[in-house]
């Protein structure tokens, strides 16, 4: 329980107990021997299963390397920034670190990350157009261990039950919508089409891509106007309050599941690597996955995203030991076939074609080579405070679902908010 | 008697002299024995609460030096739609939970008076509440009774009457939230018991023999006597109400949600600080709400010469 004066405290405590453990973290040897190992600390989010697959594949190198060993600890998402930022305040962070893209330039504008071009990590397997996403100024700051691309999940068993068609990819948004409403109205209350999906910042970004516009400019400003937003809003608002979406207060209730996941809706669009998650919360036997809708076919604006990144602590002291635990997680093939696609589809070619690869994961990995022909560039890290923004965009989103604010509203809360964040960072 | 002598004359014509007398020792050895507390709370409270005053002048991201900005992010506060909404969600907390809670502690506290038979073992069970009540593992049961087709939801259903779950519906997540804390009425309820104790049979004697009923005894005499003790409780579960956060945080999986709904003060200055990273306006916002339960407090104290009455006193 924090109170006002516990709040305090907890910075305070937080702050002197991280120096305390810097300070014990000085050693003479900056390199490790086997009778004499080297610790690195090295943190990650995700689920259990995700800790149990990550702990193999500490185990397996600390039985190649046994000159470094490797302390293990993880949270939840919302829980790791958090973490993050006050451990960075003390000056503390781990050495070696799972990132992800929307707080790469946070920390690494601010010296926070360890700058990987001067250590030696192997990047002969990685493509090319995928590398400067973990990029900030020229410099190298995180290494993507997998990719993973925005996709609509379906599950075919609901489909046949309720008789509705499945979708083949290839849809316009009129299409999409209508598709949401067959499932709403067909399976006679028992399903929700999905959920609202112009909540989800990154299908906005990627309809965004369809028509050619940039969501933030090369300044680190918004690059889409305020009429941008309110026609991407204003696609579901005939959808709000139908079967076609689910209602906020059901999707509230059902957290941390989605709709799609606690088996309210018979679809979700989101990342491609939530195929393991969603196969254990639901118990479906396959789900499916598809492009998401385009209105011109041509251009469906997707890409690879590096679903994480590998990082390390600008002041961590064992630099080079550190470079050869970001090396092995992305490069080894064997931690690929530990992890299969739960990261997201491998990046390093030589760790993807280690792993072999069966039924969902297969799956998974089949969408991204369907898509190829469509993928762009990936987008540079976005803005320094796009986590803020980010989590704005689908709480505004939900109070529209609410009723609490008409488009309008939403639109110019949603734009007060990003000129605030954007001027605090400037 | 020359040593009473002596020691009245030093008092008298060299009065400092007494610091160095046996009374100077007791005063060091209590200080000393004061020592671990002290130090941690001028290490642990005194000095983070000034430097966060420090720092609610300033720009400060946790990465970077902090820049001073003046009274900038208490003036911007006005204009964040959701400092407004906090400051809303925080104040109807207060202002209809805290009594509430103060009249279930009050109303238990009577029965419990009267009972003759089982006392310990009731005050024991109603005390319960309030031990785990601020604890993780009951904001997650919460949160499970009054969800969805919850023992809530369903009971309600029964009599026919359906508001579906609670958690999701930014109406009904008030009430949930002040039922979660009338439910902790313990505390204030154990010292409401202690203060009826206090009150002298014979009054109520008197008062019978002069024909007095029981709504009369406890307006006439209960609650004046008792008066005491209510401004105490009011005045610690005022600002405790103030002070709601963990609970608020796990209901709304530390959004606030739905609807902004539940986004009590403390929820937002930790989301302001630890997730937004503007430790400067977080620090503002701590100390407004320093300077506002200061007030209330204050207010409290002036107005409490009207209602309270002290023993002795001849008002």
């Amino acid at each position: 329980m924090i109170s006002r004066r516990n709040f305090l405290t907890t910075v305070a405590v937080g702050t002197v107990s991280a120096a305390a453990l810097a300070a014990c973290g000085q050693s003479p040897s900056q390199q490790g021997s086997a009778q004499n190992p080297v610790t690195l600390n090295y943190t990650w989010w995700g689920n259990d299963d995700r800790a149990e697959r990550t702990r193999k594949a500490i185990d397996l190198f600390q039985s190649k390397n046994p000159d470094i060993k490797i302390n293990g600890n993880f949270t939840d998402f919302a829980g790791y920034w958090q973490k993050r930022a006050t451990e960075a305040a003390g000056g503390g962070l781990p050495d070696v670190m799972q990132w992800d893209l929307s707080y790469l330039r946070d920390y690494a504008q601010r010296n926070q990350l360890l700058d990987l071009g001067t250590v030696k990590i192997n990047l002969d397997g990685f493509d090319k157009t995928l590398l400067p996403s973990g990029q900030v100024r020229g410099k190298t700051y995180g290494i993507p261990t997998s990719t993973n691309a925005f996709a609509v999940y379906y599950d075919p068993a609901k489909l046949k039950e309720i008789g509705v068609a499945e979708p083949t990819g290839k849809w316009s948004y009129a299409e999409y919508k209508k598709w949401l409403g067959d499932v709403g109205a067909k399976s006679g209350g028992k399903y929700f089409g999905g959920a609202d999906f112009t909540g989800v910042w990154w299908q906005f970004n990627i309809w965004l891509r369809q028509k050619n516009i940039q969501a933030f400019t090369d300044e680190g400003k918004l690059g889409f106007s305020k009429d941008n937003l309110k026609e991407w809003w204003s696609l579901a608002s005939d959808l709000r309050g139908t079967p076609a979406i689910i209602p906020p207060d059901r999707a509230t209730q059902l957290k941390p599941k989605s709709a799609f996941g606690a088996n309210a809706a018979a679809s979700e669009s989101t990342w491609d690597n939530f195929m393991a998650a969603y196969l254990k919360d639901s118990g479906a036997k396959e789900l499916k996955l598809v492009p998401v809708p385009s209105d011109d076919q041509g251009n469906l604006g997707l890409f690879l995203k590096p679903s994480m990144l590998m990082v390390a602590s600008a002041k961590t002291k064992y630099k080079e030991a550190a470079a050869r635990f970001i090396d092995f997680m992305v490069n080894d093939p064997e931690v690929g076939n530990i992890f299969k696609t739960s990261r997201g589809v491998p990046a390093s070619k030589t760790q993807r074609e280690g792993t072999t690869f069966e039924g969902a994961d297969k799956a998974v990995v089949d969408y991204e080579k369907s898509i190829e022909k469509y993928l762009k560039d990936a987008p540079q890290p976005p803005i320094v405070g796009f986590g803020t923004l980010e989590a704005a965009f689908l709480r505004t989103s939900e109070d529209l679902n609410y009723g609490k604010l008409t488009i309008d509203g939403a639109v110019d809360q949603w734009f007060k908010e990003a000129e605030d964040v954007i001027k605090q960072n400037a | 008697m020359t040593q009473t002598l002596t020691r009245r004359r030093g008092a008298t014509s060299v009065p400092l002299a007494r610091r160095t007398g046996p009374r100077g020792a007791d005063v060091r050895a209590g200080y000393t024995f004061l020592l671990p507390w002290l130090l941690g709370f001028i290490v642990l409270t005194v000095g983070p609460m000034l430097s966060s005053l420090y720092l609610s002048f300033t720009n400060y991201n946790l990465f970077e030096a902090p820049k001073w900005i003046g009274f900038d992010n208490y003036v911007n506060l006005f204009s964040d739609d959701r400092f407004l909404q906090s400051v809303q969600v925080t104040l109807s907390y207060v202002v209809f939970g805290t009594p509430l809670k103060l009249a279930a502690a009050l109303a238990v506290a009577l029965l419990l008076n009267n009972a003759t038979r089982g006392q310990g073992f009731y005050r024991s069970a109603f005390y319960a509440p309030s031990l785990i009540g601020a604890s993780v593992s009951i904001a997650i049961v919460w949160k499970a009774m009054f969800g969805d087709n919850g023992p809530v939801d369903q009971g309600l259903s029964f009599f026919g009457i359906n508001l579906g779950g609670w958690v999701g519906n930014p109406n009904m997540t008030m009430p949930m939230m002040i039922l979660l804390t009338v439910w902790q009425f313990g505390a204030p309820m154990v010292i409401f018991l202690a203060g009826l104790k206090q009150i002298p049979t014979e009054l109520y004697e008197a008062a019978s023999m002069d024909g007095a009923g029981r709504v009369r005894k406890f307006v006439n005499i209960t609650f004046p006597m008792l008066s005491p003790v209510v401004f105490f409780n009011l005045l610690l579960e005022t600002i405790h109400a103030f002070q709601i956060f963990a609970s608020a945080y796990i209901i709304s999986n530390g959004e606030g949600g739905p609807a902004g709904s539940t986004l009590f003060y403390t929820l937002y200055l930790y989301l302001r600080g630890f997730s937004d990273f503007r430790m400067g306006y977080a620090s503002a916002m701590a100390w407004l709400l320093v300077i506002v339960v200061g007030i209330i407090t204050l207010l409290f104290f002036r107005t409490s010469k009207s209602w309270v009455h002290y023993s002795g006193d001849s008002r």
